[in-house]
Formats: structure tokens, C-alpha cells, sequence
């Protein structure tokens, strides 16, 4: 029995991975931002599939509408180094290689031990609002505030690092 | 028979389950079904809207517009689209070709896209997803993205500048803009473009004006109109990103731009102008279409009216309006309409009205005093008389820097 | 000319003894002065006797003399007649001292005249080709040099009705016989290195920019082809980020060498052709070349004519103004909306001109001694419609609508400043002038015609923006209107011509430089004759190719969207530029 569900998180998933792999083959840097892009909207998509619309919304917000438009901006701004993508590989590709596939090993290993990743997770209460929940324990002080408070800081003091970084002193 | 959409829609439904299908099928060919049928009557609309644009234009520029094909001019869309059909398809050399292929595709889908969100009346919403104020601003960033595509796949330097000028007013302009919907978001406690819009028994342009207008000066630019038209600045930089596309391909990003200032229009009403609602539309939907093309029609006019009465600014001036005015001033407009919201939670619906517009006339009354200031400040330090007046005769003695 | 001038200028012949002698040939005024004098000579002209402002440089090849002339025009901003240099100097090697290190405003006409007459100016920065090409041979304004197609001299040409019959003469003369080469030139191979300069010099600034973010420059070219050059011009801009670092007109797409033709035509043939300067004030343009033909001919209008003439003089300063409004708001953006309704009047002011001319913008209006035709019935009474009703109504309009707009207040004020210091070194005339603080109007410091009659103020400005070019303009119209009512109330009846029509005139050798303060600025026309049909020299002093001059000073570390407002608040018309 194939569910329709199934059949666009195959095409989706077989998309975002040849994406991905295209974002590391390609060698015109402008490309390679474009795949990522489309890699990330796949990410994005599988969220839906989870009913998680909050998180691709999100995905495609911070990662496309932020990220990788920041990330194609510098490269156009840089013409002379896209123009040279120089070698793909460098000598320790090798080591790299059998990591990523060590790793990739592992979590496989993991999902088929662990118990819970083969049931279907029970379903959410009724008038359960996801959205709400995270924004209520994002400032509960007995939840999450101090993370969510630090890791403001943490990105203010970025900003104005940014800021200090790009003054044109006179 | 007071809500045709409905009646097709479930009477499709039975004919589908009629068939034996099972019911996630049944699912997604109702979802395909919708998609394109929503997707024809945007593009329907699109046709017409040339010649909306070409005669309101020529209206306020003192001209006819068009009024040869056939009544008023109405097939003067056909003729255009044909004309563009026809034209030469030129890719220039240099140019990335599958990228600069894909960039009008992607304008335009991404109008489109946005429809998917909008409950055009009280029975039709292409999806009711609960995210779908920040789904506006996600759908937005792709369309950035298009522009992006299209000014470094064209090889050319002014189209090059186009995208780097889209670029940095989209992402500044995206920052109030987004704030700015987060107020009705407080008022109406859903970030769900259906909730909000039945929540609004009172229309949030009377709770939130501060926020309808930044809204709209933050929609001006999304879509890069005057006075933000500046990737496209005809007198600088000719037609920014789009400069060299020509034929159907150049049509897909006119229609897109055309397109995308409806659906702001459509936007501003949901958010502000009570989208569908109106007299009756509650027990007769098909109403509500009615009420909701009016009023984005309306607001599409106030767009076109802006555009076509400003001058351009500069993109320093942009920039610095959007960062140091806008910015802050709607940041201040959210936390107080928070604050208040939670205060007032209890007082009685008209109170709590009043009390949302009285906070917003009195920000607008001191941001106006002080934006006075320093304008008049700005005006002195830039043209001070007496530093200029020379008494005559000059002698003229001045060597220009670039010569020896 | 007042006692003080005669003083001043007894004054400079015996300053400098040996070196400055006074032009003695009949019809000619001024001073010829010795070549390695020049400098010096201009220096207390400028310094010592207040002679700020040079107004024209040109050159004349007198063949059967054999030298050639540089002739410079000097005024003073304070008002006054000209002061006249000539420095002659041998055919064969022409060699002037350049006057560029005192008048920065002669940069381009040196330039012009090096590459239309092959006079060498000494010590000019960039002594390129200006309206030729690079690859061009020859200096096309000496007398001996010949085009192809060449027949004769001088118009009409007696070969072109052979017993009666009309022919071509290219019908006779192969394109492919009349191409001449150089020796041991290949048109294939050839690759014209007109930009390899241009490109280097800005390769040159490029590499002296420091900046602490490492940025790139990038060279763009705005134009041959671009929406708000206003025609066929070219500005190579250097571009850091939006920031413009260095700029370079490049000018001559729409040359035609008006001159050299000017020169073929007879004298009367010349008028239709000066409307073609300026297409947008046609009317200016015969006046100024109408002045310098009756200077030499020592011939005066009568009244109606003055009037007339004045009348429609200022019905152009005004349709031009509106154009120029309109089009700067087009450089600034606002999509043609504020075009359309300043050029409404405009369709108005046209209507009167083909009435009165035939024709709406190429008028050939005016003749020598008076102008062509009197008004046709019910034109008076529109013209007063228009100067007493209509027109004031629109400038109040566009007033109201435009001059306290915010954005318009943003991109303009502190935009392009020139100082007075800078705008009379450049020799800018007309409203970039005076937007800069120097009331300089030549109606009212070098009077013409009757505009000493007149009651008007000159319209200045101290800012030097584009806003006050804006605003200058706008005064502009206003005293326009004024001058006109006073003209239309006055208007007396009589004769519009000196003497019979004619179509060959008379004109004794000598030399005249008339000037007008046209809509653009100041237009001069300087013609020599040696009392053949034919004018032996005919020099425009076109104020947009003058003006263009600052533009580089002017938009040096704006933006990119600047440079566009700036180049529409010169005003400036190709067709004057290029000629």
C-alpha cells in the first residue's frame, strides 16, 4: 500500500539530496548557492509533510530569504574568485570520505536500534496549538527564558561586532 | 446556491470517492484541482490588470491609454501579449542560460504563490495554514531570490547593480514589514490570515493605522515602485535586472510586478481592511469574492497612485529611511500595541478600540513633531544662505580639482 | 562702450609693448597678441582688470593669408562688452598656449578647436579629438581640407542643374573612389583606440583609490544609449559601490559638423539651420545668429519687429524651462506624471509658433532686419490669453505641486554644488549660472535688441544645487512672463522688415560675435565675412557643450542617481552639443 504522502516525500527527499550533492559538484560558485537554495526548499518541504509549518516557514525564511541571499550577494560581489573555482578536491579527501560514511553508518545503526523511530508517534490532543506552546515556553522563566535571553545577547553582540567591523574610519 | 466554490468543490469530491478512490488521493487531486483553478483566475486577472495599469496611468498622467481594441481598449492586453509572443527571444552572450531562464518563471510563481494564503471569502482560502502571516514574508524572500537570479545571469553591469539595489532595499524593507503585520497578528491572537480576518469586526486600519502605513510603504517597496523603483530606475541604471530580457520572458516579469502590487493590495485589505467582510458576506460567500477584489482593486489604485506621483529616492536615502525612521518607529508602535493589548484585555470592545486608536494618534502626532524637527534641521545644515552669498565681483581664481 | 572700457583697453595695448597690438583691419575690433604673450595678457585680464569670465574660444583659418587665429571672447560678470584676443599663428604649425590653468571653462573648446582646425593648444591636460573620431585624418574646418563628395566651396552648387536637370552627386561619384586611405592602412584590420585613452586615464584614478574595505571599482558606461543622457551622450563613470570617483564625457555621436556646412551655406541659407541647434528654442537661435548678421550689416530692426522678437524669444525661454522642469523630474524619477503637465503649455506655446512660422519647432523665424511674417489674425489675443491667464496659472500649479515635495527636496538640495568661484571659472552660463549665486544675465548686463526697455529682474540663486537650478528656472519663467506682458501690452503696429525681403544679402567684411541669453544660456555666434555670399567663418558657442564642461566637478563622490539629476539640471540638448 503506498499512501500519496509517501510518494512526495520520495520525490521531495530524492530531490534535495541530488540538490545537495549538486551544491558540492558544481563548479561555478553562483550555481552552487542556487542548489543549496533548492536543497534548503526541499528541507523546507519535508517540514510541511510533517505538519511543522511553523519550521518551514521558518526554513525558508532564515535560510533562503536571509542566508544563502547574503551567501550569492558576497560571491557576485567577488566576480574574479567565481570566475576561479580552482580544485574541487584537496589531499585529504580520503579521510573525509570514510568519516562521512562512519557517521552516516551510525545513524542508520541508531534508527534501526532504537525503538521508537519504527512506531508512529501518538497523536496530539485535540486544540493542541504548537505554535503557542513554543512561544509561551520560549518566555517562561521556569522553561526556556535564560537560553532564549542569552542567545539574544549573544546575537547583539554580533550585530554591533558587524557594525564596528564595517565602520569606515576616517 | 449562494456559494458556488463550496458546491463544486463537494460535489467533486463525491464523484471522486463515487470512483472508489481512496481518500489521501482524493485529497490530493481536490489539493492539484484547487491549485490550478486558483492559479488560472490569478492569471485571468493578471491579463486584465495591463490594461488596468496602462489606463489608470495615462489617467493620471493627463493621457487616453488605450482605447483602440475594442470597448475602452479592453483587448489591449491581447494585442500586448501577442506582441511579446512574437518578439525575438534574446539571450545575451555571457549569460548563465538556465538561470536567466528560470528567474521569470520563478517572478512570477512566486505572485502567485502568495494567493495560496489569502481568504478571498468566507469559504474560500487556498490554505488555512496557521503560519500564514510569515508565509507572506517566506514567499517574499523567494522572490528576491528571482531578482537575484536575473541580474547576475543577465552578464550585464546595470543589471548587476538592479540586484544588488533589490537586494538591499528587499531585505531592510522586509524588517518593518514583517513587524508591521505582527500588530494585527497581537490583535487578532492568530497568525492565520482566516483568523484575522473574521476577527475583524473593526477594521484593524482604525486599531493599527500606524502600522496599515508602514505596511504600505513597506509593500511600495517589496515591490519596487516609486518612489523605491530603484532596481529597476529607468533614468539610472535603464531597467535594472530585467534590462536584458525581451519578449514573453520580459512579459513574465511585467506581469509579475503587476501581479505582485494586486496581491499587496489583497494583502493590505486582509490585514487591514477586513478582506472579505462586508455586508452579507457571511451568509452569502460569493459575496465576499466581490468585497475583497473591490477593496485590493482600491488599494492597488492608491499603489498605482504613489508610483505615478513621486520621484524616486536615492538609495542612501532609502536605506537611512527605513533604518533610522521606520524601524524603530513601528518597533515602538508593536511593543506599545502589546502592552496595551494586555492591559485592556478586559475593558469592553469600543473601549478597547478607542484606546488602540487614541495610542496611535498620539505616536503619530510626536513622530510627526519630531520627524519636523529634523527635517528642519537637515534643511538648514544642507543650505545655509549666508555660508553661500558672495558679494560681486568674484575674482575667479578657482582651480578645479581635476586639473593641474 | 563707456569711457572706462576705452581706458582700459588703451590701457592693455601699451601694458604689454611688442606683444599686444590692436586689430587694425577694417570691421575687426580687439587685440592681436603675440603667442608667448598670452598667458600673462590673460592673467591681467582676469586678476587686474576683471575680465572673469571667457566666453568663447574658436579658431579661423584665413588660407589666403596664411595663418590662422585663435580668438578668444572675454566678459566681465559684472556686465559690459566683449574684450577681443586674437593670437595669430602659422598654418602649417599651429601652436597656441593653452588658457585652460586661467579658465577652466576653456577645456572643451580648446579641444574643439584642436580637433576641428588643428590648432595645438600647449599645455592643455587632455588635448584629445572631442566631436571627431579618433581614427579621423584631417582638421575638417581648414579651408583646404575637403570631404568627399567635395564640389565646391560655396552654395548653391551650379553643378547640381546641369541644362535644367537635377542630379545627385553621389550618382556620379562612386562611394569607393571618394575613401582616402593613408598608405599601407587596412579598414579590416583597423580597431579604433579612441577608448584604449579614455579607459587607461580611468584605469589610472582607479588605482589611486584607497579605501579600507577593499572594494571593487567598476567602470560602467552610461550611455551612447541611455534613458536620461537626453539623446546620443556618453558619460564613462568609475563607480565604487554607487559612489561616482571619476567621470568622462564622451560627446560627438550626433556630429554633423554644423560649421563646415554653415560655412557652405549662404548667410540666409544658415537660419533654418541654426534652428536645428537647440531643436527645443529655435526661436533663440535665429536671434543670436539674426544679431551677429546685422552687427556686420549694420542694419537695425524696426520696433514690431523688436517686438516680435523679443515676444517670441521669451515664449521659448518659457516652453523650454517647462521641457527642462519636466524632464528633470524625469532624471529624478517620477515617471513622466509631472512631464506631462509641464509641457502642456507648452503644445500651447507651439500652437502661436506654427501660426506665426509654419512650423512648431523648427520656426526659421527671424530674417536679417526683422522677422518673416506678421501675425495672422487671432494670435495676438491668444497670446495674450496665454501670457496674462494660462501661463501664470500652470507656473503657479507646478509651484505648488513640485517646489516643497519631499523627496524632490531630498535627491535635489546639496546635490551637484557648484561655487560662483567654480561656475565663472568653468565659464557656465544661463541657469547653472546664476543657480550658483552670479546674476549674470546678458539681457540685462550686455543688453540686446530692447530689452533695456524692459522692467524684469535677473533670477538668481546661492546654493549652486540642482534644487536652485530648479528654482531658478522656475523664477525664470515668471520674469519671462512679466517681460511679455510688457512686450504684448506695448506692441506698436508698423513694418517687421528693414527694407525688401531678400534672398542674398549684402554683407561687408569684418568680423561680428552676436550673442543672446537663451533658455540654455549664453549663445553666441561668432561669423567672419570677407564680402562673398558665404560667411568665410561661422562659430557657434553652443551653451550646452560650454556647461558640460563642471559636470565632472559637479559629480565627483555623488551617486550614480545624482550624475542622472545633475545632467538634467544642466539642461543640456544634443543637438547644440554635438552640433
Amino acid at each position: 500500500m503506498i499512501y500519496p504522502l509517501q510518494v512526495v516525500f520520495i520525490l521531495v527527499s530524492a530531490v534535495t539530496l541530488g540538490a545537495a550533492l549538486m551544491v558540492v559538484t558544481t563548479r561555478n560558485m553562483v550555481r552552487a548557492a542556487l542548489w543549496l537554495v533548492l536543497a534548503l526548499f526541499g528541507v523546507a518541504i519535508l517540514f510541511v509533510l510533517l505538519e511543522a509549518g511553523f519550521f518551514a516557514v521558518a526554513q525558508v525564511i532564515i535560510y533562503i530569504g536571509a542566508i544563502a541571499i547574503l551567501m550569492i550577494f558576497a560571491v557576485m560581489l567577488t566576480r574574479r574568485i567565481a570566475q576561479d573555482p580552482g580544485p574541487q578536491l584537496n589531499s585529504t579527501w580520503p579521510i573525509a570520505a570514510v568519516i562521512a560514511l562512519l557517521v552516516f553508518g551510525l545513524i542508520v545503526f541508531l534508527v534501526q536500534v532504537w525503538d521508537r523511530a519504527a512506531s508512529l508517534p501518538p497523536p496530539l490532543p485535540q486544540g493542541f496549538a504548537p505554535l503557542q506552546e513554543l512561544g509561551v515556553a520560549l518566555v517562561s522563566a521556569d522553561r526556556y527564558l535564560i537560553p532564549f535571553e542569552i542567545a539574544s545577547v549573544l546575537l547583539l553582540a554580533a550585530l554591533i561586532g558587524a557594525i564596528v567591523v564595517a565602520w569606515e574610519r576616517k | 446556491m449562494s456559494d458556488p466554490v463550496t458546491f463544486v468543490a463537494k460535489w467533486l469530491e463525491a464523484y471522486l470517492s463515487g470512483l472508489g478512490l481512496a481518500s489521501g488521493w482524493i485529497a490530493v487531486i481536490m489539493a492539484a484541482l484547487g491549485v490550478i483553478a486558483l492559479g488560472s483566475a490569478v492569471l485571468l486577472l493578471d491579463i486584465l490588470l495591463v490594461w488596468v495599469e496602462r489606463k489608470v496611468v495615462a489617467r493620471f498622467q493627463d493621457r487616453l491609454g488605450p482605447n483602440r481594441l475594442g470597448p475602452f481598449g479592453l483587448f489591449q492586453p491581447i494585442a500586448d501579449v501577442l506582441k511579446l509572443l512574437l518578439k525575438e527571444d534574446i539571450i545575451p552572450q555571457g549569460a548563465d542560460k538556465f538561470v536567466y531562464n528560470l528567474a521569470p518563471i520563478l517572478a512570477l510563481a512566486t505572485v502567485i504563490m502568495l494567493w495560496a494564503v489569502i481568504p478571498i471569502s468566507a469559504t474560500v482560502a487556498g490554505s488555512e495554514i496557521n503560519v500564514g502571516a510569515l508565509y507572506i514574508v517566506a514567499v517574499g524572500a523567494l522572490g528576491t531570490l528571482s531578482i537575484i537570479m536575473a541580474g547576475w545571469a543577465s552578464n550585464n553591469k546595470y543589471a548587476l547593480l538592479g540586484a544588488f539595489r533589490m537586494v538591499a532595499q528587499m531585505i531592510s524593507y522586509e524588517v518593518p514589514m514583517v513587524i508591521a503585520i505582527l500588530i494585527p497578528v497581537i490583535l487578532a491572537k492568530s497568525m492565520a490570515l482566516t483568523d484575522i480576518v473574521e476577527s475583524q469586526t473593526v477594521w484593524y486600519i482604525v486599531l493599527a493605522p500606524i502600522a496599515a502605513i508602514v505596511f504600505l510603504i513597506g509593500a511600495q517597496a517589496e515591490l519596487g515602485r516609486a518612489p523605491f523603483d530603484l532596481s529597476e530606475a529607468e533614468s539610472e541604471i535603464v531597467a535594472g535586472y530585467h534590462i536584458e530580457y525581451s519578449g514573453m520572458k520580459f512579459g513574465l516579469f511585467y506581469a509579475g510586478e503587476l501581479l505582485h502590487a494586486l496581491t499587496f493590495g489583497g494583502l493590505f485589505a486582509t490585514f487591514f481592511l477586513g478582506g472579505w467582510r462586508g455586508w452579507g458576506a457571511e451568509t452569502y460567500p460569493i459575496l465576499g469574492i466581490g468585497y475583497f477584489l473591490i477593496k485590493s482593486m482600491f488599494m492597488y489604485w492608491v499603489i498605482m497612485w504613489i508610483k505615478y506621483s513621486f520621484p524616486r529616492v536615492r538609495i542612501d536615502q532609502m536605506l537611512n529611511f527605513c533604518w533610522k525612521f521606520l524601524t524603530p518607529l513601528i518597533l515602538t508602535v508593536l511593543s506599545i500595541t502589546a502592552i496595551l493589548d494586555k492591559l485592556m484585555s478586559g475593558l469592553p470592545y469600543w473601549a478597547y478600540v478607542l484606546g488602540m486608536l487614541l495610542s496611535n494618534l498620539v505616536i503619530l502626532y510626536f513622530v510627526y513633531q519630531a520627524v519636523g524637527r529634523y527635517a528642519r534641521r537637515e534643511r538648514q545644515r544642507v543650505a545655509d544662505p549666508e555660508k553661500f552669498r558672495v558679494n560681486f565681483p568674484v575674482k575667479s581664481t578657482a582651480s578645479p580639482s581635476h586639473l593641474p | 562702450m563707456s569711457e572706462q572700457m576705452i581706458l582700459t583697453q588703451t590701457d592693455l595695448a601699451e601694458r604689454f609693448p611688442g606683444k599686444v597690438r590692436r586689430d587694425e583691419r577694417k570691421g575687426y575690433e580687439g587685440y592681436i597678441v603675440e603667442a608667448d604673450a598670452l598667458l600673462q595678457v590673460a592673467q591681467t585680464l582676469r586678476d587686474e582688470m576683471g575680465y572673469d569670465y571667457l566666453s568663447s574660444i574658436t579658431g579661423v583659418d584665413y588660407l589666403p593669408d596664411g595663418y590662422m587665429e585663435s580668438v578668444y571672447h572675454f566678459y566681465r560678470t559684472t556686465g559690459g562688452p566683449a574684450l577681443v584676443l586674437k593670437v595669430q599663428t602659422p598654418r602649417d604649425h599651429a601652436v597656441v598656449p593653452s588658457l585652460v590653468s586661467l579658465y577652466p571653462g576653456a577645456e572643451f573648446q580648446e579641444r574643439e578647436a584642436w580637433d576641428l582646425l588643428g590648432i595645438r593648444y600647449e599645455g592643455h591636460p587632455d588635448l584629445r579629438r572631442i566631436l571627431m573620431w579618433e581614427g579621423f585624418a584631417g582638421h575638417p574646418l581648414r579651408k583646404d581640407w575637403r570631404e568627399p563628395y567635395y564640389e565646391e566651396d560655396a552654395k548653391p552648387f551650379k553643378s547640381r542643374w546641369p541644362d535644367g536637370h537635377v542630379y545627385r552627386i553621389e550618382d556620379k561619384n562612386p562611394f569607393h573612389k571618394n575613401v582616402d586611405y593613408p598608405p599601407d592602412f587596412d579598414p579590416d584590420q583597423w580597431v579604433a583606440d579612441n577608448d584604449a585613452a579614455l579607459y587607461a586615464s580611468l584605469a589610472k584614478i582607479q588605482s589611486t583609490l584607497d579605501s579600507s574595505l577593499k572594494t571593487d571599482t567598476v567602470i560602467v558606461n552610461m550611455g551612447p544609449q541611455h534613458p536620461s543622457t537626453h539623446g546620443v551622450f556618453r558619460m564613462v563613470v568609475l563607480l565604487e559601490g554607487e559612489t561616482v570617483r571619476a567621470l568622462k564625457p564622451v560627446m560627438g555621436y550626433l556630429h554633423r559638423n554644423h560649421e563646415k556646412i554653415g560655412e557652405r551655406n549662404t548667410y540666409i541659407m544658415n537660419m533654418p539651420f541654426t534652428d536645428r541647434l537647440d531643436y527645443l528654442s529655435s526661436m533663440s537661435n535665429n536671434f543670436g545668429y539674426a544679431l551677429a548678421v546685422e552687427k556686420l550689416m549694420g542694419i537695425k530692426p524696426p520696433e514690431r519687429a523688436e517686438y516680435l522678437r523679443v515676444i517670441m524669444a521669451e515664449f521659448t525661454r518659457i516652453s523650454n524651462h517647462l521641457f527642462a522642469i519636466g524632464s528633470l523630474l524625469n532624471d529624478l524619477g517620477a515617471y513622466f506624471t509631472p512631464m506631462l503637465y509641464a509641457i502642456e503649455e507648452r503644445e500651447l506655446i507651439l500652437d502661436i509658433f506654427e501660426a506665426v512660422a509654419g512650423s512648431r519647432m523648427m520656426c526659421n523665424y527671424f530674417r536679417f532686419g526683422g522677422v518673416a511674417r506678421d501675425l495672422p489674425e487671432g494670435v495676438y489675443e491668444k497670446m495674450r490669453d496665454l501670457a496674462f491667464e494660462r501661463l501664470p496659472r500652470r507656473i503657479d500649479e507646478l509651484d505648488l505641486y513640485l517646489t516643497n515635495n519631499e523627496i524632490i527636496r531630498a535627491r535635489c538640495e546639496g546635490v551637484g554644488v557648484l561655487t560662483p568661484e567654480q561656475a565663472i571659472a568653468f565659464s557656465a552660463s544661463g541657469p547653472l549660472l546664476r543657480a550658483s549665486g552670479v546674476p549674470y544675465d546678458i539681457r540685462r548686463a550686455d543688453p540686446y535688441s530692447i530689452y533695456d526697455r524692459f522692467e524684469f529682474d535677473v533670477a538668481v540663486r546661492y546654493h549652486g544645487d540642482v534644487y536652485d537650478r530648479y528654482l531658478v528656472r522656475l523664477d525664470e519663467i515668471r520674469q519671462s512672463i512679466r517681460i511679455l506682458q510688457q512686450a504684448l501690452r506695448d506692441l506698436p503696429q508698423g513694418p517687421i522688415l528693414a527694407g525688401k525681403p531678400q534672398y542674398q544679402v549684402r554683407v561687408p567684411p569684418g568680423e561680428a560675435y552676436g550673442r543672446v541669453e537663451a533658455p540654455k544660456g549664453e549663445l553666441g555666434f561668432y561669423v567672419v565675412s570677407n564680402g562673398k555670399p558665404n560667411p568665410w567663418r561661422y562659430h557657434v558657442r553652443a551653451p550646452s557643450f560650454v556647461n558640460i564642461t563642471a559636470l565632472e566637478t559637479m559629480a565627483k563622490g555623488n551617486k550614480v542617481a545624482d550624475v542622472v539629476a545633475i545632467l538634467g539640471s544642466i539642461d543640456i540638448v544634443l543637438g547644440e552639443l554635438d552640433r
